[in-house]
């Protein structure tokens, strides 16, 4: 109720009581009582005044309300007068609740939001199932789909791509997307502005729409491009070589069903390569479909395959591929979108947010232990209150109150942490170039989530003390006197437990940190098979009507004279991708003598590469030779092994001179001499061993060349060659666009991202528990302090020295210290044995870790028994005697 | 005078709510259209009046609305809603029930079965 209500209410309620006692000594004088008499005889009648009130407002229901109140002013008196315990509860409190709301505002930003599409549990993925996994089927077979299913409302497509854009004569490589003229409105998605694309923009191969060529742009694209001007509805750019018309602007989160990926602009896919579309069995596709109303999966499904074995009985498709991939159809839920920040997330934010909850649970325990330590203290506060009547129901509900408060401040200040940490999170995610953008706003999930996290955490350190005080017999209460406290040993022993499960909790969190920390350190120096450091490495990309020609060969060549030319510049070349860069290009060959039993044996990973880049990257050949500016396209066709390939298809003889052929290609009749062999390099998993790699040159090899990846050797940190060589770049060519400048090292920061989140976040839990420890042990050991003065008295006067006082402190301790150490090992080695997909190079059970966390606790114990330490060993034995 | 009765439990609302079934009153008009209603043989302790009055009007049985009194002072009037004359009536029916089951028990006579 409101205060100015609750005002009007005891008026009004004053004057009704005072009127009927007027009205009735009125009646009485009329009927000749004296005045006096009169009023005497109202007040005896009618009772008292005040009882009468408290009982109309327990009527009317505001007793509740009134006691609340009351436990609110006492709780916030008693806070205020000590402070001390106040800031370190609020403080404690706030640190934990906030890691605990920013994790899980990453958990639920990653792993649980459903797209804000409409009616997501309707849209299903449509997926090519087979013993290799899934893929998205190829468009004719999503063509025919989208025309024959009847248990779909609509079928939808979508592909995500880099897409050259031109506008105001400014080229770029934009995040696009490729999409069905109908994925929008399968989505349910609405425009900003202007309109979304419709099936009639996306039905004319190479033109777009019969109307002209439309696309809509994402708001963050709109905003940083266009500067948010809504005259952009209308206006001409080029994709590619073609004149489109932006009709709308579209929410970027929404763009493309897949979460954390930032997207700039969507085409109709008619636009897109029209060989790839008319392809049979090219796979770039990622199917969405929304079911009709009444229509199951199951059934949907059963449709769907039919369709499909249709299809891929007409379409020539070897055996084994059949089985790998094109085995059958199925139906995925799509209400998330696509998983694949999900799938790479899972496991660490799991991990984190367990480690959260550890951190949650040190606070409380902390917290709990303060309360009760002062619980005690007030005893004999209690037992007064008890004596004179107040209900032990009563004294409950002023201590939980009193730790509602407490945790109510720390989820406020939490909150706050929280969306600091939260920024500081999505810059983590958003660095490098393949940045992952995270929704991550202060939503209603996100303040429920802490609301309840704050009333459990209240509940949980408010009870105990609670009942503890509503425990006390207040006879025995009333008669402590200042020093010796009854029950005191009892608590004493709760105290030290508290503290000993604070030390436990911080020896598990530090001990992880320890494990994860480790594992990063050997992640980052396992041999990749190439020198590291002082590697500047570049994307570049021509226009699209020089893809493979002789100019942009030639180019290339002029490319590296020059920037070789830099100094510092000591070597550089081209390849068509770089190990770290996240790109990978698989093909299949033959290789004569070699009895593949799979059509798996046939897979090996495709490079092509200049000459001089092994040098660079300084990978040292093992057999046979480097390219040469000699293996042009007109000469004899050669290619490079790697050990891994060469051991493999090669087990028994020498590579060198030996023949490969590829196949799945239009003039399948690709021969290959092998004239190398150079060491394993790991192209990008860490964790795992060098995969097989074939390297051809890049002026004969089976693609198309375009984007190509400069690598370039310098003296010197390599980003500050940055600027140069750009310059050098477009001296050769001005239009060349030059993307993703990174350096190696980087590059592997880049990979490491979950590793070193993990690492990052677990140190940082592991020394707020240290810290909340460093604090429990400090009080307990003050308490134990102050309570043995006397007996300190006694020994000192027995002849105990101000070490040997000292010593018996930090005695205590390292004793508490250890004991928390001691039994959190086996809790440590059960969790590390969980996470240990996440661990690398250590196992659950490491010395070092356990080692280093457990002497960092043992330094903090005996840092936190300085100063009682010292109070105790400078007493003086004569007044520690006399002290009651 | 007649002889005094004392208020049974629970039926200090019935008998309020019948007061101001039969027209508006304020607190103290409820007092005496009991004492007049019952010959004055009803003791009521005047201050209880008022929690009672409170809690029929916060269950929504009762309203009530600032007024003027005869002697033209400002006062508190209660008057019976639609749900308190359903109440009401019932109460009324319940207890009527209530009074004969009893009085058919304690005037039963030996023999008679």
């Amino acid at each position: 109720m409101k205060m100015r209500r609750r005002k009007q209410f005891e008026a009004e309620m004053d004057a009704e009581l005072r009127f009927h006692i007027e009205s009735y000594v009125a009646d009485l004088v009329r009927s000749g009582v004296s005045r006096e008499e009169a009023e005497r005889r109202a007040r005896v009648e009618f009772g008292s005044v005040e009882a009468r009130k408290d009982e109309c407002r327990q009527a009317w229901g505001l007793q509740r309300l009134d006691e609340l109140r009351a436990d609110l002013r006492l709780a916030f008196r008693t806070i205020r007068r000590s402070p001390g315990l106040a800031t370190i509860a609020v403080l404690s409190l706030a640190l934990a609740i906030g890691a605990n709301a920013a994790i899980f505002g990453v958990f639920d930003a990653v792993m649980l939001r459903l797209l804000p599409v409409r009616d997501p549990s309707r849209l299903v993925f449509v997926q090519m199932v087979g013993v290799a996994g899934w893929d998205g089927p190829p468009y004719p077979f999503f063509e025919l789909l989208r025309n024959q299913a009847k248990s779909f409302k609509e079928v939808s497509a979508f592909s995500p791509s880099a897409i050259e854009l031109i506008a105001d004569r400014g080229r770029e490589m934009a995040r696009g997307v490729w999409v069905s003229g109908n994925f929008y409105e399968t989505l349910g998605v609405r425009p900003l502005i202007g309109r979304t694309l419709t099936a009639s923009d996306d039905d004319t191969p190479g033109k777009g729409g019969r109307n002209g060529a439309v696309a809509v742009i994402s708001d963050t694209y709109w905003r940083r491009r266009f500067g948010g001007d809504p005259q952009v509805i209308g206006r001409t750019i080029y994709v590619y070589k073609q004149a489109v018309t932006i009709v709308g602007v579209m929410p970027a989160e929404i763009m493309r069903l897949e979460p954390g990926y930032a997207t700039d602009i969507a085409v109709p896919m008619m636009l897109s390569d029209p060989v790839k579309m008319r392809d049979r069995t090219s796979l770039w596709l990622f199917v969405v479909a929304r079911l009709r109303p009444a229509v199951g999966v199951k059934q949907a499904r059963a449709e769907a395959d039919a369709l499909f074995q249709a299809y891929v009985a007409d379409v020539q498709i070897p055996a084994e591929v059949r089985t790998r991939l094109f085995h059958h159809m199925d139906l995925a839920p799509a209400a998330k979108g696509l998983g694949g920040l999900r799938h790479r997330f899972s496991k660490p934010l799991t991990a984190l947010m367990a480690l959260s909850g550890l951190v949650l649970l040190a606070a409380c325990v902390n917290i709990t232990n303060l309360m009760l330590a002062r619980a005690v203290a007030r005893q004999r506060d209690f037992a007064v209150r008890l004596a004179i009547g107040a209900g032990r129901g009563r004294l409950v509900r002023q201590n939980v109150t009193e730790a509602l408060v407490l945790v109510g401040a720390g989820a406020i200040f939490g909150i706050v942490l929280a969306r600091m940490g939260q920024t500081a999170l999505a810059a983590f995610f958003a660095q490098g170039n393949n940045t992952i953008v995270l929704d991550l706003s202060l939503d209603a999930r996100l303040l429920l989530f802490t609301a309840g996290l704050g009333l459990l955490t209240g509940l949980a350190v408010g009870i105990a003390p609670a009942l503890r005080a509503a425990g006390n017999d207040p006879a025995a209460g009333l008669q402590i006197g200042s020093r010796s406290i009854a029950g005191s040993r009892v608590s004493m022993r709760l105290g030290r437990a508290l503290v000993v499960i604070q030390v436990a909790l911080s020896m598990v969190l530090l001990a992880g940190a320890g494990l994860f920390i480790r594992s990063l350190r050997e992640l980052r120096s396992v041999d990749l098979g190439f020198v590291r450091e002082g590697i500047l490495t570049m994307e570049v990309a021509p226009e699209r009507q020089l893809n493979g020609s002789p100019e942009w060969l030639a180019m290339q060549a002029e490319i590296l004279e020059r920037v070789r030319q830099i100094p510092g510049v000591l070597s550089c070349g081209w390849t068509t991708m770089n190990p770290m860069s996240g790109r990978d290009r698989g093909a299949i060959i033959e290789v004569p003598g070699f009895a593949a039993r799979t059509e798996e044996d046939k897979e090996i990973h495709l490079a092509a590469v200049s000459p001089e880049y092994f040098d660079t990257l300084g990978v040292p050949t093992s057999l046979g030779r480097e390219f040469t500016p000699g293996d042009h396209g007109g000469a004899l066709k050669v290619a490079i092994l790697n050990d891994t390939a060469a051991r493999f298809y090669f087990p028994h003889a020498n590579p060198i001179g030996r023949k490969i052929r590829f196949v799945n290609y239009p003039s399948s009749d690709l021969l290959y001499e092998i004239v190398g062999v150079v060491r394993d390099t790991v192209h990008d998993d860490i964790r795992e061993p060098a995969s097989r790699f074939i390297y051809l040159p890049i002026g004969q090899h089976v693609d198309r060349i375009n984007r190509l990846a400069l690598a370039a050797r310098c003296s010197g940190d390599p980003i500050t060659f940055a600027t140069s060589v750009r310059r050098h770049i477009q001296t050769v060519r001005s239009t060349l666009l030059i993307l993703n400048v990174s350096t190696m090292e980087r590059q592997i920061e880049q990979m490491l991202l979950r590793e070193r989140l993990v690492a990052t976040l677990s140190a940082a839990f592991g020394i707020v528990a240290l810290v909340l420890a460093g604090i429990g042990l400090y009080g307990i050991l003050s308490y134990a302090v102050t309570r043995r003065t006397n007996e300190i008295g006694i020994r000192m006067a027995l002849g105990a020295t101000s070490n040997g006082v000292l010593w018996m402190v930090l005695r205590e301790a390292l004793a508490l210290a250890g004991g928390g150490i001691v039994i959190a090992i086996p809790a440590v080695v059960v969790l590390a044995h969980a996470a240990k997909a996440s661990l690398y190079g250590v196992g659950p059970f490491d010395p070092l870790a356990f080692a280093a966390a457990a002497l960092l606790l043992a330094g903090f114990a005996a840092l936190a028994a300085v100063v009682p330490g010292r109070r105790a060993s400078s007493l003086d034995p004569t007044t520690a005697l006399r002290s009651e | 005078m007649n002889k005094q009765v004392d208020l049974l439990q629970g039926t200090l609302d019935m008998l309020i709510l019948k007061a101001v079934s039969l027209g508006g009153l304020h607190g103290y008009g409820v007092l005496l259209r009991l004492q007049q209603l019952t010959g004055g043989r009803l003791q009521i302790q005047q201050g209880s009046l008022y929690p009672a009055l409170y809690r029929l009007e916060r269950k929504g049985l009762i309203t009530s609305e600032w007024g003027e009194s005869d002697h033209r002072r400002k006062a508190k009037f209660y008057k019976l809603s639609a749900s308190g004359r359903r109440q009401l009536e019932a109460e009324t029916a319940r207890w009527n029930d209530f009074a004969s089951v009893v009085a058919g028990v304690l005037g039963a006579v030996p023999g008679e079965s």
